[in-house]
């Protein structure tokens, strides 16, 4: 669905800028192109990576030390879990209700969703790419510890 | 080859990890196989209009509106912008780099640019339905109203901890820098073009050729 949205607004804007200028949009098609190679490479190597950890590791490991009987080492492995990952997110969700259902933590549910989308180790080297190193860690940092937070928090709400 | 290795680093490794999986655990690689379709079809979907759209603001937004919305000095409606244009995004974090680079090189401030992104990871409309949905509403109502008063702390506390000269220049402007090195750096304007500069930035799109440059051809004719 936002996607589709996505792409419409790609094509509407793309042709509003043939319209004004054939020039300037060459311009931008050049600059697409050489974002597209140098990125799209990195990403495959990423999600190959990750395909090939998420395949390693049986789901019924992650149930397991995310739904322990200590919720703090919980809430850690799910932060842990979240931030060496990427899933979809139309994945994640019925994954965590699962999860949910077979026992785990819902503090470690919101940490896990939160470092899943916010901190990414596997998409570090893209990151730094484009934002440097210092950027890069510390942003991942300071995110690792909002996501305990925010998990926390929600433990004392709900 | 030890070259092209050392450039696509991690595509290489993630290659020798595949192929030891393949002789320790062929099952194993068969779903690391199947794992890899689904991502690379939503990585297909989303990229190319991302570097489309990216490229796009590049050359036809301004960069004093950029520097207005999103600067130093945008205060906190640059704050709200910037959590606006995470939330009606699609696609994952790495989806956002350059779309937040690009503002970035613009303009942006630091700050603003770390909460772009992370409203890119966290806050979503679309998402929040599917969230609901299979959480419940309560769990995401929480989530989200925990997560956005954060994720302006953050960009607060990253704006103090990263300067500008920290982040790198782009990839574009860092090819045609290295054009520039290579010229004699008059700015002569011999070539039709108002500055080396400029003149860099038309080599980099084929629009012009090294030997144009009459100082460069006359020393090597010399030579």
């Amino acid at each position: 669905m936002t996607t589709v949205i996505l792409i419409v607004i790609a094509v509407c804007f793309f042709l509003w800028s043939l319209f004004k200028s054939r020039k300037k949009t060459k311009e931008s098609l050049k600059i697409a192109k050489g974002l597209m190679i140098s990125t799209a490479i990195q990403i495959i190597g990423v999600l190959a990576l990750v395909s090939l950890f998420l395949a390693v590791i049986p789901p019924e490991l992650i149930k397991k030390v995310m739904g322990g009987a200590n919720e703090a080492v919980s809430v850690l492995w799910g932060s842990l879990i979240g931030t060496v990952t990427i899933i979809p997110a139309f994945i994640a969700f019925p994954l965590s209700k699962q999860l949910m259902e077979a026992g785990a933590a819902l503090t470690a549910i919101a940490a896990f969703l939160t470092t899943l989308t916010m901190v990414g180790f596997a998409t570090f080297p893209i990151e730094k790419e484009y934002f440097g190193t210092k950027f890069t860690i510390y942003r991942n940092l300071f995110s690792f510890f909002a996501a305990i937070t925010v998990a926390i928090f929600m433990g004392v709400i709900l | 080859m030890i070259n092209i290795l050392k450039k696509h680093k991690l595509i290489s490794v993630a290659a020798l990890a595949y192929l030891v999986t393949l002789i320790v655990s062929p099952q194993t690689f068969m779903n690391a196989l199947k794992q890899n379709g689904t991502f690379l079809l939503e990585m297909l979907e989303i990229l190319p209009p991302i570097m489309v759209i990216s490229s796009l603001i590049s050359v036809w937004v301004p960069n004093n509106v950029i520097i207005k919305g999103f600067g130093n000095a945008s205060g906190i409606k640059g704050k709200l912008l910037s959590i606006l244009i995470g939330a009606f995004s699609a696609g994952p974090i790495y989806a956002g780099f350059p779309v937040a680079k690009t503002l970035y090189d613009k303009g942006a401030s630091v700050g603003n640019v770390v909460i772009i992104l992370s409203a890119w990871a966290v806050v979503k409309v679309p998402m929040y339905l599917v969230e609901t949905s299979f959480l419940g509403a309560p769990f995401a109502n929480t989530r989200y109203l925990l997560t956005i008063p954060l994720i302006i702390i953050l960009g607060y506390v990253m704006q103090k901890v990263v300067k500008r000269d920290d982040i790198p220049v782009s990839q574009l402007d860092r090819e045609i820098n290295e054009i520039v090195d290579q010229l004699p750096q008059r700015h002569c304007g011999a070539c039709g073009y108002t500055d080396c500069h400029e003149f860099a930035k038309a080599v980099k799109n084929e629009e012009a050729r090294m030997d144009e440059c009459r100082i460069l051809s006359h020393s090597s004719k010399e030579a």
